[in-house]
């Protein structure tokens, strides 16, 4: 019953928070100078076939017109054909438009959903590294408040952050797949394509973590649970793997759900120096193209699936601690 | 400096009695980060500030015959002229990357101050009236946080000419609902306290109870933690740069200058990489020095000394 009241709560919530997210980026697009319709047509166009256009796909409407119809569509799961990219995948290009061939161009939907699991690929393993590694060095961290181990901690956590990630990817490359030939790097041909650039994403990852981690770890180990708990003869290692990570992993699952904003904005980056075909290098495209329907999508998409996050970090927190109320 | 050091020897009593923002940056000033940081940064800042021009180099003159020479040490040609070596048409590295690391640092300071002014004020008023207004600005931040801020920065230099307003502007405005969080949290639970109750019943206005008794007290530590976000915005200035979306070449940035080199990254591995290890020296003493401040924050608010 409370997870029932607690899940049809949030996702109402998340309702909000996806249509604001769309009508946001939807005003700000349409705002922002930089028509279309000249991307789709051409530099050499005339003007007066631009207004034609433009007036025929109804970019003319006043935005809340625009936004009303769109939102129909997204509501009955039709998120609208790509501005410039045809179906079939071909070179993308704006001189040869022609209104009648406007239904071969790619269904929105189809272009995330391709490029989707490319990226959530990606993002575990950057999220299984990070783990493993923030792991290992928060945990030693925390345990050892004030000795080496925290210090080395907080020095590799500030170095990591300081990192540029387009700049390691370079450097990277440099070193492990033409220097030493261990990993391959541009494009995607095989799953091997994908440790290189997981890579990068866990080291901008791992420094917020690193931190959280040793901050709680350190926290739980001065509360009394854990004197009682030796008193009571448990082994300290029982008290550390049993209790202690266990109440340190709630902050831990918050940060998460926070940071998937942040894992986003540099898989944008990450995909595109790797010219991995994720939903990244999709977007930046987009961006770059001025390709109105697609970017809208992958903001609906990617802000539904932030709001799926959180309520799934918030359910597994209230099971670890269910002292915890949403 | 020296007398601010100096008053770290005061016995503990009066330093209760220093204001919070003043303890906190005690407490940091004797940490080993804090300290490596500041020497590091010191030594950056007056390099960038006064190598280009003592050594008389200019950033963008060509020199054909001295093109692609390697750093000091690296391969058999390089010179002392050139501590960093130089680029495919014979531009100087070291100068080349000190003034980018000026345009990078002072579009960091700007933006973050730009953040902070729109940040704290929404965040104060959200905080301090609560209801309705807070309501809809909470939910606003709610729906810019879920969006990645650099997909709204390409969104809008992609199309408006990057000047350096226009990427001050556009990072300020990406990393404001982070400040009006931090601001109103601290309000919420500040107004509450009883001075700022005493002060309305004595007939403070609330414009003077904000600006004369809440932010002089609140504002120092959020301002503490807005030096991590000096390294944020470092970061996302040459992110734009390297997207082509930054400040614009001639102009050498640490984003165009890697651009740049990544070209000649089999030939002349330098170009790429030099500036990025000045970028990443640069924005880790920030960090150190930022971390220092937010750990003796932390300390402090939790009631140690």
């Amino acid at each position: 019953m409370f997870v029932m009241n607690f899940l049809i709560r949030r996702l109402a919530q998340g309702v909000v928070i996806i249509f604001l997210v769309s009508l946001l980026i939807f005003t700000l697009l349409r705002v922002v100078p930089g028509d279309p319709v000249r991307m789709m047509a051409g530099g050499m166009a005339p003007d007066a076939l631009i207004e034609q256009i433009a007036k025929d796909m109804g970019l003319r409407d006043p935005i809340l017109v625009q936004f009303g119809r769109y939102a129909a569509g997204v509501v009955q799961g039709d998120l609208g054909q790509s501005f410039v990219r045809p179906a079939n995948g071909a070179a993308t290009g704006g001189a040869t438009f022609n209104d009648s061939s406007r239904g071969e161009r790619a269904e929105v939907f189809d272009l995330v959903v391709d490029a989707l699991p490319m990226t959530l690929q990606l993002a575990a393993l950057a999220l299984a590294f990070a783990l493993a590694f923030s792991g290992l060095v928060g945990i030693a961290g925390g345990l050892a408040p004030g000795r080496w181990p925290n210090k080395l901690a907080f020095y590799i956590s500030s170095i990591f952050i300081s990192l540029p990630n387009f700049w390691l990817g370079i450097v990277l490359t440099l070193l492990l797949s033409v220097k030493l030939g261990w990993l391959p790097a541009i494009g995607y041909n095989g799953f091997g394509y994908t440790i290189l650039p997981a890579i990068i994403l866990a080291v901008e990852l791992s420094p917020v973590l690193i931190r959280t981690l040793t901050s709680s770890i350190a926290a739980q180990m001065g509360a009394s649970y854990v004197a009682v708990g030796a008193v009571r003869g448990l082994s300290r290692s029982r008290i550390i793997a049993n209790h202690v990570l266990r109440n340190a992993s709630v902050p831990l699952l918050n940060l998460l759900g926070i940071q998937f904003s942040g894992l986003l904005g540099g898989v944008v980056i990450v995909e595109y120096i790797f010219d991995y075909p994720g939903l990244g290098l999709l977007t930046i495209n987009a961006v770059l193209q001025r390709d109105f329907p697609l970017i809208q999508g992958i903001a609906i998409v990617t802000s539904a699936i932030f709001v799926l996050i959180n309520i799934l970090v918030d359910l597994a927190a209230t099971s670890i601690d269910p002292r915890l109320e949403y | 400096m020296a007398s601010l050091t100096s008053d770290t020897e005061l016995p503990t009593p009066m330093l209760a009695s220093q204001s919070i923002a003043r303890r906190i940056f005690h407490r940091a000033v004797r940490s080993s980060a804090f300290r490596v940081g500041i020497v590091l940064f010191v030594i950056l800042l007056l390099a960038t500030t006064f190598y280009p021009e003592l050594s008389g180099i200019d950033p963008t003159k060509m020199n054909v015959k001295a093109r692609l020479l390697p750093p000091l040490f690296f391969g058999d040609n390089w010179s002392w002229a050139h501590p960093l070596g130089t680029d495919q048409i014979g531009r100087d590295m070291l100068v080349r990357t000190l003034v980018g690391l000026r345009y990078s640092f002072l579009i960091g300071v700007l933006s973050v101050v730009v953040t902070l002014l729109i940040g704290c004020a929404f965040g104060t008023v959200a905080g301090y009236f609560g209801g309705r207004i807070d309501a809809v600005i909470m939910r606003i931040t709610d729906a810019q946080l879920s969006i990645p801020m650099i997909i709204l920065a390409i969104a809008i230099l992609g199309v408006s000419r990057p000047t350096i307003p226009a990427i001050v502007i556009v990072l300020g405005l990406s990393n404001w609902p982070v400040y009006a969080r931090i601001m109103r949290s601290v309000m919420m639970t500040e107004r509450q306290q009883e001075y700022v109750r005493a002060a309305k019943v004595s007939g403070a206005n609330d414009a003077s109870i904000i600006l004369t008794l809440l932010l002089p007290l609140l504002l120092p530590p959020v301002l503490f933690t807005s030096i991590l976000d000096i390294a944020r915005m470092m970061i996302f200035e040459s992110i734009l740069g390297f997207l082509g979306l930054g400040v614009q070449p001639p102009t050498p940035t640490f984003g165009n200058i890697i651009a740049d080199g990544r070209k000649y990254l089999m030939n002349a591995w330098w170009i790429a990489t030099m500036p990025g290890l000045f970028l990443g020296l640069t924005l880790t003493s920030i960090n150190l020095v930022g971390s220092a401040l937010e750990t003796a924050r932390n300390a402090i608010h939790e009631g140690k000394s």
